[in-house]
């Protein structure tokens, strides 16, 4: 074998063992497999193409078409959208959230975007700015639609790091668990939080909530640069390339995209990976070459980002890192240690207070796999809609699976070039060995699949990618089918594709009944907040109303439906009594609160908890009560304050 | 140094000024969220790639087995050059603003301010230069046939 002459040909993959023969001619190991056997669906391509994996579907477009197809139905999927939020009305959700709430206009744009993109990336002539515009207008159709209909921000988990933006803000440093209790956690991880202030100072604005409703499309936009970056280190085919990030976008329903630290860690871990796997790969830290000292430096940057905004992405890119290490192509421990050596400096120092009161339920959960997948007690999907809407999740997340894995034995060219993208895709899977992550790991674990996984789903909706050689073996063996499978390969991947893209609207806005707080909910909790004296308690069914934790280096919390079995239902059984009596511990002038709203409401009933005859008859039991006083009520809920003895009620 | 050069080198801690001065502007205006976004999107990102590029170019990065278009790395490199402007300023951001709270000195304006001074300070860094220039024959790998 001749040394290795050019950049180009340094990064050809490794040679197999059991291709010997076949590297010693100096040829790749996929090129003598593919020339000496080209397979079927090769020879079925278009005789008239050019010998290029972007060859196979070449369109007839004649170009004042050309350049005019690919914008119209960009522009009208977006007119279509504009109509469809404009006349949304989501006052009265029902249990499929925004699904049954949209307009038809909004279904009719996504299949006009889905159609057009996928007749406008299949062709191979097509400027890849197309494909781009298309992306973007899935994405403003995916993610800002809920920033345009609703009125105030979604997601309690939203509201709740507003809330510690506020703290931060207050305190003016970080505290410990004897200050706040429970909620230090977020100081020990406090980078995401730190910017965010900052950011919310800067603009002038009273909080983050004036902003935060955006955030899915702001975190989404981030993905894209390395994304894309990630999949042309393995193809320069364009429709491979912009399909794997349009299915990675359509698959990404888990949620973890709002206000939250492991939105913007996230991004930074897919472009750890991006700068992994174009700088540090064999041929640019071969010996004679000097280490990649910037570009360590580089992602220093953005590690350290990460590590000190969100506990679980560290974890999740150690074991990426490790995966990759056992290819020869990336066997560069530089990356991985770095890494290793920076999170647990955190985890010694800043972090260590949280992680030693946890390390025994952590350990704990080591192995139990299990336990580790089941959603826990409280996320049963209860209802026609909580069903449907979790099913359609299951089942769009279960075919970009099922379809990564049809692309990873269907291309074979791709699997070997691609197998760095592989390891990352399967890295994640023992991570369900680790930890239940608050009953959420399996979202998570699917989450950090989801760059690889993208990819050979998209693998599986395109013809099989050929090297050159075959490439020219197969120009001469085209048969007569080839009309019919051009129909297939057009009309089936375009339908999964259209199907996907659909599934995501249930799969992501399923739930906004549970997610969305109307302007009065939020008022009626703002109430409460206003007039509240230190040292106060909220009691309230459960934690899914806005504004839950503000105030909460000061007020204190019970959320009855965490508490044991046994004391829920005590409560059902007898309302305004029990709950007087786990109130009766607050002394003046702290006071002591009762919230129910419609917000609790829906997350109790949607997930298997009380459904609404109780909870409608301990509000009733506490209206009734002379123990309660009402203190403010609206159609979003009510407020009571529990009147107290020993002096005269306020 | 050309016009262009110092337009390069100069406008992300012009971001940095024109921000901070554009918190004189009522809060919430657009025109001052438009200037704060602007430079803690971009401006120390920008800076701090200016003055690593040539180092961070020097060797070309992996890239598909089969090359055919001629522009497609550059347009890689791009690509990675606009994604490092942005995660190194949200990086730079998050950083600073933890060190200061960390260390109870913690104002919005201390956060700018700061960004602003290092990138300021980076405008007049001369580039890194890239490594010195590999071995034109390289070693032969381990194990591999000759």
């Amino acid at each position: 074998m001749r040394p290795p002459a050019t950049p180009r040909e340094r990064s050809t993959p490794e040679p197999t063992p059991a291709r010997g023969e076949a590297d010693l001619s100096g040829t790749t190991p996929e090129t003598s497999s593919q020339s000496s056997s080209p397979s079927s669906s090769e020879s079925s391509s278009p005789a008239h193409e050019p010998v290029t994996d972007l060859s196979d579907l070449a369109p007839a477009w004649t170009a004042g078409r050309a350049f005019a197809w690919p914008g119209a139905p960009l522009l009208v999927a977006l007119a279509l959208w504009a109509y469809a939020v404009r006349h949304t009305d989501v006052s009265r959700l029902d249990d499929y959230g925004l699904v049954t709430a949209l307009h038809p206009a909004f279904w009719a744009g996504l299949v006009v975007l889905t159609t057009g993109f996928w007749f406008t990336v299949r062709d191979p002539s097509r400027p890849g700015r197309w494909a781009a515009g298309y992306v973007l207008g899935l994405l403003v159709m995916e993610r800002a639609t809920q920033a345009v209909v609703y009125p105030t921000p979604l997601y309690a988990w939203a509201w709740k790091h507003d809330a510690v933006i506020d703290h931060l803000l207050t305190a003016g440093g970080l505290q410990t668990a004897d200050q706040v209790g429970d909620m230090a956690v977020y100081d020990q991880w406090p980078g995401f939080f730190a910017a965010q202030a900052a950011l919310v100072r800067l603009l002038g604005v009273d909080s983050a909530a004036m902003f935060m409703a955006w955030w899915p499309l702001v975190s989404s936009l981030m993905l894209m640069l390395p994304l894309l970056l990630i999949y042309r280190t393995f193809t320069e085919d364009r429709r491979l390339i912009w399909t794997a990030v349009w299915l990675f976008y359509v698959a990404n329903w888990v949620g973890q995209d709002y206000f939250s630290p492991q939105s913007v860690a996230y991004a930074l871990h897919v472009g750890v990976l991006a700068v992994v796997l174009r700088r540090f790969g064999r041929s640019a830290v071969r010996d004679g070459w000097p280490r990649q000292a910037v570009w360590t430096v580089v992602i220093t940057v953005l590690l350290v980002a990460i590590v000190i905004s969100h506990q679980l992405t560290p974890g999740m890119l150690v074991v990426c890192l490790l995966a990759l290490c056992l290819t020869r192509r990336y066997r560069d421990w530089v990356p991985l240690a770095t890494t290793a050596v920076i999170f647990l400096a955190w985890c010694l120092t800043a972090a260590l207070p949280f992680l030693s009161a946890a390390m025994p339920d952590m350990i704990r959960s080591i192995g139990d796999v299990g336990a580790n997948v089941e959603t826990g007690y409280g996320a049963t999907p209860t209802g026609t809609g909580a069903i449907a809407t979790s099913w359609a999740a299951r089942l769009l997340s279960g075919s970009v699976l099922l379809l990564a894995g049809i692309g990873v034995l269907r291309q074979r060219v791709l699997r070997h070039r691609a197998l760095p993208l592989l390891l990352i895709a399967a890295a994640p899977l023992p991570m369900f060995a680790a930890s239940s992550y608050g009953s959420e790991m399996i979202f998570r674990v699917l989450l950090f699949m989801l760059p690889g996984a993208a990819f050979f789903a998209a693998a599986a909706l395109l013809p099989k990618v050929r090297t050159l050689a075959a490439d020219a073996a197969a120009q001469g063996a085209r048969g007569s089918a080839e009309s019919r499978r051009r129909g297939i390969v057009t009309w089936v991947p375009l339908t999964a594709l259209l199907l996907g893209t659909l599934a995501f609207v249930p799969s992501y806005s399923g739930k906004d009944r549970i997610n969305y707080f109307p302007p009065q909910e939020v008022n009626l909790v703002r109430q409460l907040f206003d007039q509240a004296p230190d040292g106060s308690l909220v009691v309230a069914a459960n934690r899914n109303y806005p504004l839950a934790y503000a105030s909460y280096g000061s007020i204190d919390h019970y959320w009855f439906l965490d508490d044991g079995r046994s004391h829920v239902d005590r409560i059902v059984k007898s309302p305004a009594a029990t709950l007087a009596r786990d109130m009766a511990g607050v002394e003046r002038p702290a006071r002591a609160y009762f919230l129910l709203t419609q917000g609790q409401s829906a997350n109790s009933e949607m997930n298997g908890q009380l459904d609404r005859a109780q909870l409608d008859r301990i509000q009733k039991s506490v209206a009734a009560s002379p123990r309660f006083r009402l203190v403010a009520e609206n159609s979003a809920g009510w407020l009571y304050v529990l009147k107290q003895t020993g002096g005269a009620e306020r | 140094m050309t016009p262009q050069e110092l337009v390069v080198r100069m406008l992300p801690p012009f971001g940095g000024w024109l921000a901070l001065a554009a918190l004189a502007l009522p809060g919430g205006a657009p025109l001052r969220g438009a200037a704060v976004v602007l430079f803690l999107a971009a401006g120390p990102g920008a800076a701090a790639v200016r003055v690593c590029a040539p180092a961070l170019g020097a060797r070309p990065a992996e890239g598909p087995v089969e090359r055919r278009e001629a522009d497609f790395a550059r347009h890689s490199d791009l690509l990675e050059r606009l994604m490092l402007v942005l995660f190194l300023s949200i990086g730079a951001v998050m950083l600073v603003a933890t060190v200061l709270i960390a260390t109870h000195t913690f104002s919005a304006q201390r956060v700018l301010l700061t960004l602003t001074l290092l990138t300021t300070l980076a405008a007049f860094c001369p580039p890194l230069r890239a490594s010195p220039a590999p071995r034109t024959t390289p070693r032969t790998p381990k194990g591999s046939a000759q």
